[in-house]
């Protein structure tokens, strides 16, 4: 028998079921920056390469909000990548190691895309078509990134090609030729793509006062955007279904109760935001969507739990109890979400008594 | 050894942390700083109703949320990455331990963002009172992530009463927590007047240029004079060890202080000139120039404090190379190789001595040592080490540098270190030399495991080397329990000699059979010297100086250890250098 190499993992300071209840609850938040900031960047791009001022103006809209966003989307991935390592630490660290070359590019490549898109946002008039250019960069720089961290996310699920280390000791291994990558990825991408369409559609929203014409034109080109991605992800989703084990795979088919509920549950949602999204029902379909992201979120880790079983159970995470650090984090996580809110607030009012077009 | 290394031979992973590390924290403390400067200079330009100054300001904050939050930022997460590919263990151990630390952390920084936003975009967009309030809100969960990775940082340096009581604020508010976050603070300050003068220098107008200077000029001077107790606190504070490093057994930080200082007097003298005698001599070549030394400053006391924890990852608790300290002496028992997870040599044998060895490198040195890389090349530091003498130094590798973990495994898995170094890496023959051949080592083989040398000296005294040789073929004569020594009559020479000198520490009648001097330089003295060096170092010296020195080398220098061999092998080192000497 093939030896597996899998790490010893750290104690932990409460049960595992609140680290798995803060990552399920904060990565789906990352997930929708995530897809705004790809989507919208890419709904950006053909709005500019098909030309015409409304399309421009739209374009324009995405550049200047892209910045904040991908901001937002670094910060929200934070907080799932934490609670990632305190549970599975001992595989996603085993994992970025063997991929490590490709794992530390994301650093660079980040800061590229970023500033790229800031070049994009505080010059987008005086680019012209080479602004076209740094975007296109920009969203290749994203996807480029998207592929590292899917790597690294499915590999860290197959302990059994750690042993992989001893030819790869540089870091240079990918798993990008396994059956579940490629579905795996472009559902990632293909789902972005599709919630950037409600991103725009959300980002002409706030511009309906100030220009309805805009607003109208973002609606419908990201509620169509959203529902034809969404169509198309469907697909994606099953080819990925279908390249799991069936062990797992037959978790969502009845063999266990919660993924069963979970899956069917999110196929119901997966019909409703489609026909939602072909009536121009905005908020409906942000409200749908992002209940079936965290539906997703849940059936991925059960995935992942399937596929990691035979070798380690959350269950086995050895506890050394101290609640007091858990008690001020979530103080903290109050009065910082409570501190955001009245900056916005105090925001949103300088905004009203302010005539210059806003930011 | 419970994780894989990342093994990048000419780079080693040391350089990719100290890389993205010192880059980010010139930048996150300015993240810190810069946020008061922000609301102190736009104070200013409200203060004294200058649009230009609040012109600076606001574009100030440009550049402030462009390097910040991206670079800032990502660089932050960087930093993340690079220490969980480099050392896993000690980053998950941080993780795990402080997890909510850093998920408060995370909570901050997003404020943090929201308000640098809303800061730079609402400028002169919502009443001053707002704003400055905005840029408050920014500047405290700014500090506040300083507060809180202080804390994690400093339990790496300085763990204090957790290593007994493993609580999570026992460990947070170590012993220094207070003058790092005092030196920090100040540092963050400082370093807002540094990127001041920066954006000044680009000011098209003169006088808000030169206003701008000089207030960033004694912004900093302020904040630089806040560094120097809060430093000499930090110092005090130090562990023995640690402070015995930075004080100067550490060659690399005597090297980064030199650095610190050179760039303090950089800095004093630019700031000195430009802020407060001429501001209209601040440009963008000066104020480049004077960013650089804020670089070289800083990061040389991140390097030190980095330095400092040597030989550890966690001060006390994980070695840099992942072993853990508590686990040391039952891996050392069981053989390294038997208990790393990640390795693939698990039983040694003459055909794989040079792949074993070069596994033990890799989970045991590399963590260090690049190979042919540009810090800390283990093939230029080995460069006039014989296999022989990188056995006899990896043994005792810690106590004859305290900064170097001390080596885990059997003897056996010394050997193989030493011949992937030796033979593998500098296609040294590997042969074992004398020294295992020496009383020393017979006596450590054949009596050591019921005699301690010094009980037995003094029921030895008065005999001769001869006698002395002879006892040892009737020892059962003496006790039933002893057999009698079975050597040739070199190792009966070697054996009685070193008895011989138990009682005879000064004699040169001992003769351990051992008198080549070249090899026992070899062995005990090629580590950190050359021989030709030292014999031009010695040349003034007297053979009988020089005699009388290796019997208190402790006392020349700190590094050094006391010779442990007979005074015939001090005789013949003497000789050997003589000899060195003549053919100078």
């Amino acid at each position: 028998m093939e030896t597996v190499y899998i790490p010893s993992p750290d104690t932990i300071p409460i049960a595992w079921g609140w680290f798995q209840f803060l990552l399920l609850l904060t990565f789906p938040l990352h997930l929708l920056a995530m897809n705004a900031m790809l989507g919208g960047l890419g709904i950006g791009i053909t709005q500019q390469v098909l030309g015409g001022d409304i399309r421009s103006r739209l374009a324009h809209r995405i550049a200047i909000a892209l910045p904040l966003v991908i901001a937002v989307v670094v910060n929200l991935g934070v907080a799932p990548l934490l609670f990632l390592q305190v549970l599975y630490g001992q595989f996603a660290y085993t994992s970025a190691i063997l991929m490590g070359a490709f794992w530390i590019m994301i650093v660079p490549l980040l800061i590229i895309a970023y500033y790229g898109a800031y070049l994009y946002d505080f010059n987008y008039s005086r680019l012209g078509s080479m602004g076209i250019l740094v975007a296109v960069l920009t969203f290749c720089l994203l996807i480029v990134i998207a592929y590292f961290f899917s790597n690294n996310m499915l590999l860290m699920t197959l302990p059994e090609r750690f042993a992989e280390y001893f030819s790869h000791m540089a870091g240079d291994y990918l798993v990008s030729g396994d059956p579940q990558f490629l579905p795996r990825y472009l559902h990632m991408i293909f789902g972005a793509l599709a919630v950037g369409g409600l991103f725009v559609a959300i980002l002409g929203r706030f511009r309906a006062t100030a220009d309805p014409e805009l607003a109208e034109h973002a609606l419908r080109l990201g509620m169509k955007v959203f529902s034809w991605f969404t169509c198309l992800n469907v697909c994606f989703g099953l080819w990925y279904l279908l390249v799991i084990d069936r062990e797992t795979m037959m978790m969502f088919m009845g063999a266990d109760l919660p993924a069963t509920i979970s899956f069917t549950l999110a196929l119901v949602l997966v019909v409703m935001v489609i026909v939602s999204g072909f009536r121009n029902k905005l908020l409906a379909t942000f409200a749908m969507t992002t209940a079936l992201v965290y539906l997703m979120t849940f059936m991925r880790a059960w995935v992942r739990s399937s596929y990691l079983r035979e070798h380690f159970t959350l269950g086995d995470l050895q506890v050394v109890t101290q609640y007091s650090p858990l008690v001020f984090f979530l103080v903290t996580l109050v009065l910082g979400i409570a501190c955001v809110i009245w900056m916005l607030r105090l925001t949103a009012a300088a905004l009203k008594n302010d005539s210059r077009p806003s930011v | 050894m419970n994780y894989p290394m990342w093994f990048l031979p000419e780079t080693g992973g040391g350089i990719l942390i100290a890389l993205i590390a010192i880059l980010h924290v010139f930048v996150s403390h300015f993240a810190v700083g810069g946020g008061l400067y922000l609301i102190y200079a736009e104070k200013k330009g409200l203060r004294e109703s200058s649009e230009q100054i609040l012109e600076f300001t606001k574009k100030h904050a440009r550049f402030f949320l462009l390097v910040t939050v991206v670079f800032g930022s990502i660089t932050g997460v960087g930093i993340w990455f690079i220490i969980a590919l480099v050392n896993p263990a000690a980053t998950s151990f941080l993780i795990h331990t402080f997890v909510f630390g850093w998920a408060a952390e995370w909570v901050f920084f997003f404020v943090e963002i929201m308000a640098a936003f809303i800061y730079f975009y609402m400028f002169g967009r919502m009443d001053s009172a707002t704003h400055l309030k905005i840029g408050w809100v920014y500047f405290i969960s700014a500090w506040m992530s300083l507060f809180l990775i202080n804390g994690i940082i400093g339990f790496m340096l300085t763990p204090g009463a957790w290593l007994e009581n493993p609580d999570f604020w026992v460990g947070f508010f170590n012993p220094s927590f207070f003058p790092s976050l005092f030196f920090r603070t100040f540092i963050a300050i400082f370093l807002a007047g540094i990127y001041g003068c920066f954006s000044a220098a680009f000011v098209k107008d003169r006088a808000t240029r030169e206003t701008m200077t000089r207030f960033s000029g004694k912004w900093s001077l302020i904040a630089l004079l806040g560094t120097i107790p809060s430093g000499f606190w930090y110092l005090a504070i130090l562990p023995e060890q640690a402070k015995n490093l930075v004080l100067g057994k550490s060659p690399t930080i005597v090297t980064m202080m030199e650095w610190g200082v050179i760039s303090l007097l950089a800095l004093l003298i630019i700031i000195l000139l430009t802020a407060m005698y001429r501001p209209s001599l601040n440009s963008k070549w000066v104020a480049a120039t004077l960013m650089l030394a804020g670089l070289v400053y800083f990061g040389s006391f991140e390097w030190t404090r980095e330095a400092a924890r040597r030989p550890y990852a966690i001060n006390e608790l994980i070695y840099s190379n992942m072993i853990f300290k508590d686990q040391v002496d039952e891996i050392s028992s069981q053989g390294f190789l038997t208990s790393a997870r990640w390795v693939q040599t698990r039983e040694l044998s003459a055909d794989n001595l040079i792949r074993a060895g070069e596994e033990i490198f890799v989970h045991q040195c590399y963590a260090c040592h690049t190979i042919d890389g540009i810090n800390n090349d283990i093939v230029s530091r080995t460069a006039t080490m014989s296999y022989g003498a990188l056995r006899s130094y990896i043994g005792k590798i810690h106590q004859m540098r305290y900064f170097m973990p001390p080596f885990v495994g059997t003897g056996e898995e010394v050997d193989a270190l030493a011949a992937y170094i030796a033979g593998g890496l500098h296609g040294k023959e590997i042969v074992t030399v004398k020294q295992e051949d020496s009383g020393v080592r017979l006596f450590e083989e054949n009596c050591a495991a019921c005699h301690d040398s010094a009980d037995l000296a003094p029921s030895l005294d008065g005999n001769s080397q001869e006698e002395l040789a002879g006892l040892l073929t009737r020892l059962d004569e003496i006790s039933e329990e002893m057999v009698p020594f079975a050597g040739s009559e070199e190792e009966f020479k070697m054996l009685s000699g070193y008895l011989f000198s138990l009682n005879n520490e000064t004699g040169s009648q001992a003769d351990t059979g051992k008198t080549d001097g070249a090899e026992l330089f070899d062995i005990n003295c090629s580590a950190c010297h050359a021989a030709e060096d030292l014999a031009v170092a010695v040349s003034e010296w007297s053979p009988e100086e020089f005699r009388s020195v290796l019997d208190k080398l402790e006392t020349l220098s700190e590094e050094m250890v006391p010779y442990e061999g007979t005074a015939g092998e001090k005789d013949a080192l003497t000789e050997y250098m003589e000899k060195l000497k003549g053919e100078l």
